[in-house]
């Protein structure tokens, strides 16, 4: 029953926030008698939204998938240097310090470059948001591959394991905790790089292209009405690492084997 | 030693050297089936190193190492060993931790695991199956990295410090639960530890070693009838075992100067 009372209130806070925000920011447009162009209040970009409901769903979707396709992309490809890193000690000598060189490359400089090289589709898009999540994950997997307990490392290869066994039951999983970490940090920023990548060449009709052109027509609420989705996308995205976490790593968030795992052991 | 029946376990003029230092003098030991053998002896007397050459991770300088009069040096995988860390992996269960061995070969099929389920029933883990390690207390984990090394089905188990880690209290039911599991399994047990009480409770022999250079002072046999009660801790016999290895353990120590007590 206190489960099901702590679950309860777990829902209902955000709930309460985000009702507290909306009442504060419609009482605040009212009472001080803000122009709509300055900013609108909540009903106006509701009523936007219901107006332009279909494009800002295609919206939705295009830069829904530019930050899934380059996600992923990226934390794969972020995933492979780690491992091949870790591997061979001069390709971790030689990529390093190309890694921390292009970190410090500001991505809104690469993405006017990208766009003369890639043009105005998918394609530069889904680089700048790799490039945002690549490094993260580099950096954290490379942690979780080398912090592998020597003695663990000794005693498998004693039972006989091969490398790829090796890799495969003990070296892999200890990079799920560290790169879970570098996922969920990079979710949401991820979406701000398909933002900056939709503005440099906007042609995709994402939601930081119809942001774009709504600011510049001084139409707030439609710029409201992107950020909202824009919002949406971010929770979204950290949402569906999260999900993938609990999925993947199921020691961190239970005591017990789930019951549908094939770890678990039936009578 | 009879021809007919080599030594479960036999080290022949094993010997490790770090550079110019002399880690472990040649050193012969052997040991016999289903024999229970404690090395004890100071810091830097070269147990641990005689323990990596015996588990086949460290390939020693000269001598040879032989199971049944097979040569095993340098073979990892040729005992079943544990340490003072369990190293139970945290994303598997207790079960996939038992049946390791077999998972890491890709052969944890379901004969390995309801073998694997069946030594955690019987050796008191039978309700954790399904748990992962972070469930378990400390001493738990070790049962859990005993029956680890156990289903590796190696007859020779070699066990550094393996309570080393545990309070005294769990260190004591772990060591009675360890002699339960080692008469009913029947299985070699080659035991490095710290404690001395605890080397002469639990062996039928203990290896005395001592250092600079890294060799084996003397071999102790005890006598004390086995099941041991408690009540062994304190009979005279014990007493006169661990005077004599404590002798022999501290008779190289200068004493420490006046000026420094």
């Amino acid at each position: 029953m206190s489960e099901r009372y702590a679950l309860l209130l777990k829902i209902l806070y955000p709930v309460v926030a985000l009702v507290l925000v909306i009442a504060g920011w419609a009482l605040a447009v009212d009472a001080f008698e803000i122009p709509r162009y300055v900013m609108p209040s909540p009903m106006d970009v509701a009523n936007h939204i219901a107006d332009d409901w279909p494009a800002l769903v295609k919206g939705f979707g295009q830069t829904f998938m530019e930050f899934l396709l380059g996600f992923l992309f990226g934390a794969i490809a972020g995933f492979v240097f780690a491992v091949l890193m870790d591997a061979s000690r001069p390709v971790r000598g030689i990529l390093y310090p190309v890694l921390i060189t292009s970190q410090a490359i500001p991505i809104v400089a690469i993405s006017a470059a990208l766009t003369i090289w890639l043009g105005f589709g998918l394609a530069p898009k889904l680089v700048i948001v790799a490039l945002v999540v690549f490094f993260p994950v580099v950096v954290n997997v490379l942690d979780g591959l080398a912090s592998v307990d020597k003695d663990i490392l000794n005693l498998v290869r004693s039972m006989g394991a091969s490398r790829f066994s090796i890799f495969r039951h003990v070296k892999l999983p200890a990079t799920y905790t560290p790169l879970f970490s570098a996922l969920k940090l990079s979710a949401t920023f991820s979406v701000t790089g398909a933002v900056i990548a939709e503005w440099t060449a906007s042609t995709s009709g994402g939601i930081g292209a119809y942001l774009l052109q709504a600011n510049s027509r001084l139409n707030t609420a439609g710029t409201f009405a992107a950020i909202v989705f824009l919002a949406l996308l971010g929770l979204v995205s950290f949402l569906l690492v999260i999900a993938a976490e609990y999925w993947l790593t199921p020691w961190r968030s239970g005591s017990k084997a789930r019951r549908w795992s094939p770890s678990y052991w039936k009578d | 030693m009879t021809a007919a029946a080599p030594p479960k376990l036999a080290l022949k003029a094993v010997t490790q050297r770090f550079g110019e230092t002399l880690a472990l003098s040649p050193t012969d030991l052997s040991v016999r089936a289903g024999e229970f053998v404690s090395v004890v002896g100071p810091s830097g007397c070269g147990k641990s190193t005689m323990f990596n050459i015996i588990a086949g991770v460290l390939q020693p300088s000269g001598g040879s190492v032989l199971i049944d009069g097979r040569d095993v040096t340098g073979r990892a995988g040729e005992v079943g060993y544990m340490l003072q860390k369990d190293l139970l992996l945290p994303w598997r269960t207790v079960l996939d931790n038992i049946v390791l061995g077999a998972l890491l070969k890709g052969k944890a099929g379901p004969k390995e695991r309801a073998e694997g389920v069946a030594l955690a029933r019987r050796y008191g883990l039978g309700d954790f199956i399904n748990h992962y390690p972070s469930a378990l207390s400390g001493g738990m984990r070790q049962r859990a990295a005993l029956m680890r090394t156990l289903a590796m089905h190696r007859d020779v188990l070699l066990l550094d410090e393996p309570f080393g880690a545990l309070d005294s209290q769990t260190r004591f039911a772990m060591q009675q639960w360890l002699l339960s599991v080692w008469e009913r399994e029947r299985r070699t047990i080659v035991f490095v530890t710290h404690d001395i009480d605890e080397a002469v409770f639990l062996s039928d022999r203990v290896v005395v070693m001592s250092p600079r250079p890294g060799r084996i002072r003397e071999v102790i046999e005890v006598p004390i009838p086995r099941p041991r009660p408690v009540s062994a801790l304190t009979s005279p016999v014990f007493s006169t075992i661990k005077q004599r290895i404590i002798d022999l353990i501290y008779e190289n120590t200068p004493a420490l100067e006046p000026a420094h007590v």
